[in-house]
């Protein structure tokens, strides 16, 4: 375990904290007259785990799919892991989203392949080609490196089973050893425990911010469970009206402060 | 609360049996209809042309029975070629319709000038009917199997693109955001996130294709296409009716096992 964590190249990522990996400047995005962000300005950096929260349709989800243009921005800047983000070219994007972990809040994995075949599929960050589609096509390193991430979140022994066979807790870990097997320098996670249970959520909330606090990852995350918000970020951000309604440290705060976001 | 707070005001009235179509529905319905009555006057299809042709089939029936076994040999080896035809025809066809399919389905191909073309031209394949097809393949490479074969290809591109592609189109969207999300290439989201969620329903197509083929690899041979319909044709041309029956019996056992070999090939794969 010790290993894999060494072999991460993020931890030679932590060289500046005070450097932003990620900065929106102006940030929005309409969807018809509809303006769910409108002019958000905000920097994640390097190390830090950031919690966005704020009442549902106020654009969490679009913001974090805006910084890999899974959506396409309105407007504003967005500078992530150095990169001008709506400068890149095909090629560059494909890139960038290489060195970023994305965790869904349905996991999105192939519900017909192994738990294995899907953290394989991590390495089409790095590499492309028949090699990366099946754990069986996959080269010894690739299924060696796969089965090492399924370890670390605790399903090594589940690797050979189908993902629809497993419960959303196990499947949610399996998506995150998908982004570990990416290597990534920054993880972004949209409501990863909204669809588990409070017991499997917070297992799975540990899991994820303890691994990326072990190799040094930045993680923003956004989530509707304040207490998560508290526990597992360094700092709170709100949304509200299409803007950035607060910003704090999370010790700074308590549940009561952040729920007039909600009002 | 009284029981006439609960009362309503007026009784409710049930809505009509039957809904009244807007006239220009009305008027397409009485086309319609005086078209379908018109037709049965055209084919000229009477009771008593039926009942005068029953003794006709009874007499058929009669020379077709006891079928003759003499020629099992050659009709056995017309059976193979029949169900080689409509294998390598399948087989060929399932070949060209994955790449076919990929740039036919909505969300996958490349360009919109390509998804439109690439349908049409599906449309072309599964519209014109395999026999058109045969006769054009025994104009271009002549008499006998490989005609066939090349028609079955075709009718199974057209069958198969369509349905492969429609199977693509309803996987579901999330694993494909996640894939591309990590920065996965275009061929790489496809192989490794639609192309799995879809195989169940590849794999049953394929199934009925090869049924489908089948049945058409025994038509061909009536146009010179190679397989068992060019015996079948052969001996209805010469009254060699218990021949005939023979090689009927042979195409009805052939249909059946390869209807009930992919039913069960379905019920273990699915």
């Amino acid at each position: 375990m010790v290993a894999v964590a060494e072999a991460m190249p993020v931890a030679a990522q932590r060289a500046d904290p005070s450097a932003p990996v990620l900065a929106l400047t102006g940030l929005a995005k309409a969807f018809g007259k509809i303006r769910v962000l409108d002019g958000i300005d905000l920097a994640v950096r390097s190390g830090e785990a950031v919690a966005l929260i704020g009442s549902n349709g106020t654009g969490k989800s679009t913001l974090l799919r805006c910084c890999l243009r899974l959506i396409e921005p309105t407007g504003g800047t967005i500078r992530l892991l150095d990169r001008d983000v709506m400068a890149l070219r095909p090629t560059a994007l494909r890139a960038l989203r290489a060195d970023v972990g994305f965790v869904f809040q349905r996991h999105n994995l192939v519900p017909s392949l192994s738990a294995l075949s899907n953290v394989v599929h991590g390495a089409q960050s790095r590499r492309s080609g028949p090699r990366t589609w099946l754990q069986g096509l996959a080269p010894q390193a690739l299924r060696a490196e796969a089965l090492q991430c399924l370890e670390r979140v605790g399903l090594a022994d589940l690797a050979g089973r189908r993902v629809d066979h497993l419960s959303g807790g196990q499947s949610q870990r399996v998506a995150i050893a998908r982004a570990l097997m990416q290597r990534p320098r920054f993880v972004m996670a949209d409501e990863p425990v909204a669809s588990l249970d409070p017991s499997a959520g917070e297992e799975v909330m540990d899991l994820l911010v303890g691994l990326l606090r072990t190799d040094g990852v930045t993680l923003l995350f956004t989530s509707h469970n304040l207490h998560h918000a508290l526990a597992y970020a360094d700092r709170v951000v709100g949304l509200r009206g299409g803007g950035v309604g607060l910003d704090a440290p999370a010790r700074s705060q308590n549940v009561e402060d952040l729920r007039h976001l909600y009002d | 609360m009284t029981d006439d707070t609960l009362r309503p005001a007026t009784r409710p009235t049930a809505p009509a049996r039957f809904e009244r179509p807007p006239l220009p529905a009305f008027l397409a319905y009485l086309v319609v209809g005086a078209f379908v009555i018109v037709s049965f006057g055209q084919v000229d299809l009477s009771a008593a042309q039926l009942v005068e042709g029953i003794p006709s089939i009874g007499r058929l029936l009669d020379r077709m029975v006891p079928p003759d076994l003499d020629r099992l040999d050659s009709i056995a080896r017309a059976l193979l070629e029949t169900f080689q035809m409509a294998l390598v025809g399948t087989v060929l066809g399932l070949v060209f319709s994955l790449p076919l399919a990929i740039l036919a389905a909505r969300g996958l191909s490349p360009h919109p000038v390509i998804y439109y073309a690439v349908r049409s031209l599906i449309s072309l394949f599964r519209t014109v009917p395999d026999l058109v097809w045969a006769l054009i393949f025994v104009v271009a490479v002549g008499l006998g199997p490989a005609a066939g074969t090349l028609a079955i290809m075709v009718d199974t591109i057209g069958f198969c693109a369509r349905f492969f592609a429609e199977a693509m189109e309803e996987t579901d969207k999330g694993p494909r955001e996640a894939l591309t999300a990590l920065g996965a290439s275009r061929t790489g989201v496809v192989f490794s996130a639609v192309i799995p969620q879809a195989m169940p329903s590849f794999v049953n197509t394929a199934l009925f294709s090869l049924e489908k083929s089948t049945r058409s690899s025994v038509v061909l041979g009536l146009v010179g296409a190679g397989g068992i319909g060019l015996e079948l044709k052969v001996a209805m041309d010469l009254f060699q009716y218990s021949t005939a029956s023979t090689i009927i019996i042979c195409i009805f056992l052939l249909v059946l096992v390869v209807e009930q070999a992919s039913s069960h090939l379905r019920s273990r794969i699915l």
